[in-house]
């Protein structure tokens, strides 16, 4: 769904342009069974080329590691990823659930993802696989994945185009930007005017539980919906690009020790960032701390 | 002997993990079971944790009315609180709430029901090719602009809700954001820009001349009137699925629930139905008459669920998400089967404009029935319904960016609360319990679970399960016609025909 928000190209042009051949989506195909079927039996048989092979949502593996709980046509889900993943160039997982498990990793759904289970290497299909292309799985962080991630991982791959990844194999183009970077809040963060509550302007993150300073993501630089983010909107970034996505604590708030938060933004030492932060607050001007500047 | 088979024949296109075997005997569907196949308990995710959570967690039970969830989510919270949002909150809440069901009743019937007219099933039509070069997936003229306007009415949700989907923005009392009023003139752009494209390309006259079609009769003289009226996507609705028989399929328990939604907010200028603050009516009916609804008589029966058993159906204040394995063998579905005073009932728009005496469908549906034509056509004019009071909320807040969005909640240590609204698809209920700021108690209750629910233990079918009894199927390895019944309750789950031969071996057909 995330997907037919792309603009440039909207999905119709992404279709055209990039010589793609959709074979088959679940919503959007209207393959009678029998073609569908056919189609089926030729990609297990090879004889159907398979260039990209797109997963979306976990990988359940519950209960009891049989994968019943998530069935197609009468077979576990995960037998079916299995397959045809053995048969595809590129292998993507689109958004964090089928990137890392998200929602229900524990029993008894005990959601996996292609290849990685939360913060370890594994999943369904082991560390150590490679697509046809040489790959592992390009994981598409993201809940949901942002649509422009999407359209522009499928144009990176046909247009033959390197597409560098990170260390939880993600795109570094889009998940070596911090989701802070661009909050139109920046400038309440710097000085360290912090919110407590919900409907102010200023920043979330001491309190709030935002994870824009933590997560590496592209909300901020390419928007949503071509207009806005959720941090933009005073709604905490919940770090739904990481691999540990859900994490166990309560979303809303921020763990602290002594009023600063507990996980400080990615590679900051502790008492550089209170000599830091003390040091903003008392520089913060009038115009932040009576959250006149817009955001 | 009985020359009953039973069929297994996917379909595409619906959101969701959903596989339903018929029996059909001489062509004709003699039985139905319809089976959730993906067991997710999402409920039970939220156990343990901070009230407030429900918010992250619910919208993603659904990537395409997750702004629903998040609604139910937070009125429920509102209730536990207490607290009362106020005027501008109301109005930013439904404002989203209303574009993801455009966007919704849009998609589902361009995207999803219609491309089925354009199948390889129908290559014989005299209209086939006209459907194909209107509705064929990524290439059909109307499925290419449907992409493009149902992106656009998002863009309206972005605004309010800093992205869709998966936003949180809407907290107990009220909303995290308040857009200003430059932001609101965009919002009222874009809802121009795509009422335009809804007037000329679905309808094929203004919101203005639809409104005065109010009977079955009215409908005639409007297809009569205009080439334009026929040549719309309604016309060619209607005129492909009186050609293949729709408005003889698909009619159910005659049960029609509407938990009612978009509440009025103080000082507007909407009204709802006979003095309700509700735009949209609660209610229960069997088509003709309306009675009053009352939560207290929801209750869910497991008897035919994959799900721990219980003595009797409970209400969902009191309800498990328990999973069953092993899967004993009347056992055939993960979803549960909710109950109106002890009865099925059908949900969503068809359901809703029934409980809400709209002239138009309340005269097909004495003449037709709820059949699968009258039932897409309910969700494919429900825009026409929605879009005044929609443009009314944003003027009304769009003049300055004046006004609190949020009052605080307080509390939200102890207490129950729910939240019962209108989503795209039906009647949808969040139950929460909170003790001690942690929730201890959550039970959801989907459209598509009322709607596709299995057999409760008086082993009564769910809504859709009835409804495709009786269908006629010709090409029993491509029953499309049982595709269209189920397609036009927009069910949330990716959708299955199951089919098994029960004849015994040695004489079968193909």
């Amino acid at each position: 769904m995330s997907m037919l928000s792309t603009e440039t190209p909207n999905l119709v042009q992404l279709l055209d342009s990039a010589a793609l051949e959709l074979l088959w989506h679940p919503s959007l195909s209207n393959l009678s069974p029998r073609d569908r079927m056919r189609l089926f039996e030729g990609l297990a048989a090879g004889e159907q080329p398979l260039d990209i092979l797109m997963i979306e949502g976990s990988i359940l593996h519950g209960p009891d590691g049989s994968g019943s709980f998530d069935t197609y046509m009468g077979r576990p889900k995960k037998d079916w990823v299995s397959d045809l993943a053995e048969r595809a160039a590129y292998v993507v997982a689109v958004g964090t659930c089928a990137a890392y498990g998200g929602f229900g990793h524990q029993a008894p759904t005990h959601a996996r993802g292609l290849q990685w289970d939360r913060l370890e290497p594994g999943g369904l299909l082991g560390a150590d696989f490679r697509s046809g292309a040489g790959l592992p799985v390009i994981n598409l962080a993201g809940c949901p994945c942002h649509h422009d991630v999407i359209t522009g991982t499928l144009l990176a791959l046909t247009s033959d185009l390197p597409l560098p990844l990170d260390e939880y194999n993600r795109p570094s183009h889009w998940y070596g930007v911090m989701v802070h970077q661009g909050c139109t809040r920046n400038e309440y963060h710097e000085y360290r005017v912090e919110e407590s509550d919900f409907g102010q302007k200023g920043c979330l993150f001491f309190h709030m539980g935002c994870h824009g300073p933590l997560v590496g993501g592209p909300c901020n630089k390419l928007l949503w919906n071509q207009r806005s983010s959720k941090t933009r909107v005073g709604v905490p970034c919940f770090g739904c690009t990481h691999p540990g996505f859900p994490p166990p604590h309560p979303f809303f708030s921020t763990r602290n020790i002594e009023g600063i938060p507990l996980e400080l933004p990615m590679g900051v030492d502790r008492a550089h960032y209170l000599a830091y932060k003390g040091m903003a607050a008392a520089a913060a001007p009038a115009r932040l701390k009576d959250r006149i500047t817009e955001i | 002997m009985s020359k009953t088979k039973r069929y297994e024949i996917p379909l595409n296109r619906v959101e969701g993990d959903l596989e339903v075997r018929v029996d059909v005997d001489e062509g004709v569907v003699t039985d139905a079971w319809s089976s959730g196949t993906m067991f997710r308990g999402f409920e039970n995710l939220l156990l343990g944790r901070k009230a407030l959570d429900s918010l992250v967690v619910t919208p993603r039970i659904c990537g395409i009315c997750s702004t629903t969830h998040l609604l139910a989510a937070a009125k429920a919270l509102d209730m536990v609180s207490g607290v009362q949002p106020p005027p501008r909150a109301v109005r930013l809440r439904n404002i989203a709430l209303m574009a993801e069901t455009l966007q919704s009743d849009l998609r589902h019937s361009v995207l999803f029901f219609l491309p089925d007219l354009a199948g390889s099933a129908y290559r014989r039509n005299p209209l086939f090719d006209e459907a194909v070069r209107r509705f064929e997936p990524t290439r059909g003229e109307t499925w290419i602009e449907a992409i493009v306007e149902t992106k656009k009415i998002l863009e309206i949700v972005a605004i309010i809700a800093g992205q869709w989907p998966h936003s949180s923005f809407m907290v107990p009392g009220g909303v995290a954001y308040s857009p200003h009023a430059t932001e609101l003139l965009q919002c009222r752009y874009i809802l121009r820009r795509v009422r335009d494209w809804y007037e000329s390309r679905i309808l094929g006259c203004s919101i203005q001349r639809w409104q005065d079609v109010r009977s079955a009769a009215d409908l005639d003289a409007w297809l009569a009137e205009r080439a334009a009226h026929r040549d719309s996507t309604i016309g060619f609705l209607l005129d492909f699925g009186h050609r293949i028989g729709l408005d003889e399929t698909g009619r159910g328990h005659d049960s029609f629930l509407s938990y009612g939604s978009l509440e009025l907010p103080e000082g507007t200028d909407v009204a709802g139905p006979d003095g309700s603050n509700l735009l949209v009516p609660p209610g229960y009916s069997d088509g003709a008459t309306t009675y009053a609804f009352d939560q207290a008589l929801i209750s869910e029966d497991v008897s035919h669920s994959l799900a721990a058993d219980y003595d009797t159906g409970l209400h969902p204040v009191e309800g498990v998400t328990a999973p069953v394995t092993g899967a004993p063998g009347l056992r055939y579905s993960w979803v549960k089967a909710p109950r109106y005073d002890g009865k099925p009932a059908e949900t969503g728009p068809l359901a809703e404009a029934l409980v809400a005496g709209d002239p138009l469908l309340r005269d097909l549906f004495a003449r037709d029935g709820a059949a699968t034509l009258v039932r897409q056509l309910a969700r494919l004019t429900r825009p026409a319904r929605m879009m005044s009071a929609m443009e009314t909320w944003i003027a009304e807040i769009g003049e300055s960016s004046a006004g609190d969005t949020y009052v605080p909640y307080g509390a939200l240590e102890e207490g129950s609360g729910y939240g019962l609204i209108q989503a795209a698809r039906g009647a949808l209920g969040h139950w929460v319990t909170v003790r001690g700021g942690a929730i201890t108690h959550y039970q959801v209750i989907t459209p598509s679970a009322w709607n596709g629910s299995p057999r409760d233990g008086d082993g009564v079918r769910g809504p859709w399960e009835e409804a495709l009894v009786g269908t006629v199927i010709a090409d029993a390895d491509d029953p499309v016609e049982a595709g269209h019944v189920i397609r036009s309750f927009d069910p949330c789950l990716v959708c299955a025909v199951h089919a098994i031969d029960r004849r015994p071996k040695g004489t079968q057909t193909r």
